[in-house]
């Protein structure tokens, strides 16, 4: 069953823009910090010189971070919002699945999604170092904590999106949530451990970004099961 | 036009709009109480708190809010099919759009309105000593509020265009997230029109210590209105040619 609708989902996102949102995401976040590091490779270089990729990498990490919190908001809304939009939820639902289904299927899509998102700022990242002349010498462990850690750390919100997404008609109420989120974690790092909103930037006071994944993936959890509660047992409009 | 202005209050009047038009200065004012002021600072109160409420305000918030909005204005006609019953009734086509684009940044000034009331809240809780500095708050938030209008006039544009509200914020959050990088540059930040609400709040503020943002009124001026201009007349030439 799952298989069925997950292939309904990937066709119902054909030529919506939404790939094109997952590899601008990123691609936009790398351009960026392209332009902060050429701009200012001297000044950039010599702050860094220590550790010149940690400086590439976490730079491109705090910058994501916004990004990523507003991409899932957008990518949750337009996932959805194909039925809202053509007033489609009963007609989805009075097929032969079960709600639970058509729920995990959405939040699967956005999280495969992501992981695509995530994939390419690794490899963003990779291309922007080699092209600064940082040499080839990549601290891949980093890099990769850095790029797919973020994406656990924020599930509790990507389930909130996608549950308020699915539930609620209005598509302004998940987005401004989503624009709250993106403003508020640019203060993340300045609030206590068990703020959800710093899991993000995997600080904490053990220095350990798997402390502030593991917390994100459990929390993220128990928003999904809430949400996908909520859909099974709530009246389709 | 009034009367065309006022069914699009019909169709607002029992949204959620009112509530995202509290969002952003609910959130400033707790930032404005949470805040600390040491006992010596105390004649910079007000412009303090004004810094840091505005601050998170105008560097993502009103940029972004501008897109909710635009789009906010536009989803009765898109989810209904209105467009073609709206169209029918002997309004021009140009009317439509100056009296959507006059609802988003009759709004965004409410918005504005709204911080202020917040900053003056938290002024008054905490017992600031010093007079109210109303004419840099009054110029800096009316600043913000028209630096705003260049993006509401593209948001517009895009809402109209496409039917589907996450595409207009997925435009709103691609020129918008530059800002937390640009907002740095005093080079680049100036040309960017996306970052000019924050600058445009925050520069009067900072006049009292110069030079922190060091940009010539001419450039910010040249940039709004270019922009603006640029954007209007093109949603606006679009929509009149578009196939509803």
């Amino acid at each position: 069953m799952m298989r069925g609708v997950m292939a309904s989902e990937w066709l119902k996102i054909r030529r919506k823009g939404i790939w094109l949102l997952i590899a601008l995401g990123p691609l936009g976040v790398v351009g960026l910090q392209a332009l902060n590091f050429f701009l200012r490779y001297d000044y950039l270089t010599k702050r860094y010189a220590d550790d010149l990729w940690g400086a590439v990498i976490g730079n491109v990490h705090q910058l994501s971070v916004p990004t990523l919190l507003m991409g899932i908001a957008i990518v949750a809304s337009m996932i959805a919002g194909i039925e809202h939009q053509t007033n489609a939820w009963k007609q989805t639902l009075a097929l032969p699945v079960s709600k639970w289904c058509v729920f995990a299927c959405k939040f699967t899509l956005l999280c495969t999604l992501l992981v695509c998102a995530c994939t390419l700022l690794a490899a963003g990242t990779v291309v922007l170092g080699i092209a600064l002349g940082y040499g080839t010498d990549i601290p891949l462990v980093t890099l990769l904590v850095k790029s797919y850690l973020p994406f656990l750390a924020a599930m509790p919100f990507a389930a909130l999106q996608t549950w308020l997404s699915i539930t609620i008609k209005n598509q302004a109420i998940p987005l401004t949530t989503g624009v709250l989120f993106s403003v508020l974690c640019l203060f993340g790092t300045a609030v206590g451990d068990w703020v959800p909103l710093k899991w993000l930037y995997l600080e904490n006071q053990w220095n350990e970004p798997f402390y502030s994944a593991g917390p994100g993936l459990l929390l993220g959890l128990v928003i999904y099961v809430i949400g996908l509660i909520h859909f099974i047992r709530k009246d389709v409009s | 036009m009034w009367r065309f202005f006022r069914s699009e209050l019909l169709k607002l009047r029992k949204s959620p709009i009112w509530l995202l038009v509290f969002v952003s200065p609910a959130l400033s004012t707790i930032f404005g109480l949470g805040m600390r002021i040491a006992p010596e600072m105390e004649e910079m109160a007000w412009g303090m708190t004004y810094t840091m409420m505005a601050a998170p305000h105008g560097l993502l918030f009103l940029p972004l809010l501008t897109g909710v909005l635009s789009a906010f204005v536009c989803r009765y006609e898109h989810v209904g099919g209105g467009w073609k019953q709206m169209l029918a009734l002997p309004v021009s086509r140009g009317t439509v759009y100056v009296v959507k684009f006059v609802w988003v940044i009759g709004l965004l000034l409410l918005t504005q309105c709204l911080l202020l009331a917040g900053l003056l809240a938290v002024g008054t809780v905490k017992g600031y000593s010093a007079a109210v500095p109303w004419d840099i708050l009054v110029s800096s938030l009316v600043g913000g509020w028209v630096a705003c209008m260049p993006l509401a006039a593209l948001q517009l544009a895009v809402s109209v265009a496409w039917s589907s509200f996450a595409a207009p914020m997925a435009v709103s959050a691609i020129f918008t997230l530059p800002n937390i990088l640009l907002v740095n540059s005093e080079k680049y930040g100036p040309w960017y029109p996306w970052a000019q609400p924050m600058i445009a709040m925050l520069s009067g503020a900072q006049q009292a210590e110069p030079g922190v943002l060091g940009v010539p009124p001419e450039t910010l001026f040249i940039v709004i209105l270019g922009s603006f201009i640029a954007f209007f007349l093109s949603g606006f030439v679009y929509f009149q040619r578009k196939m509803i």
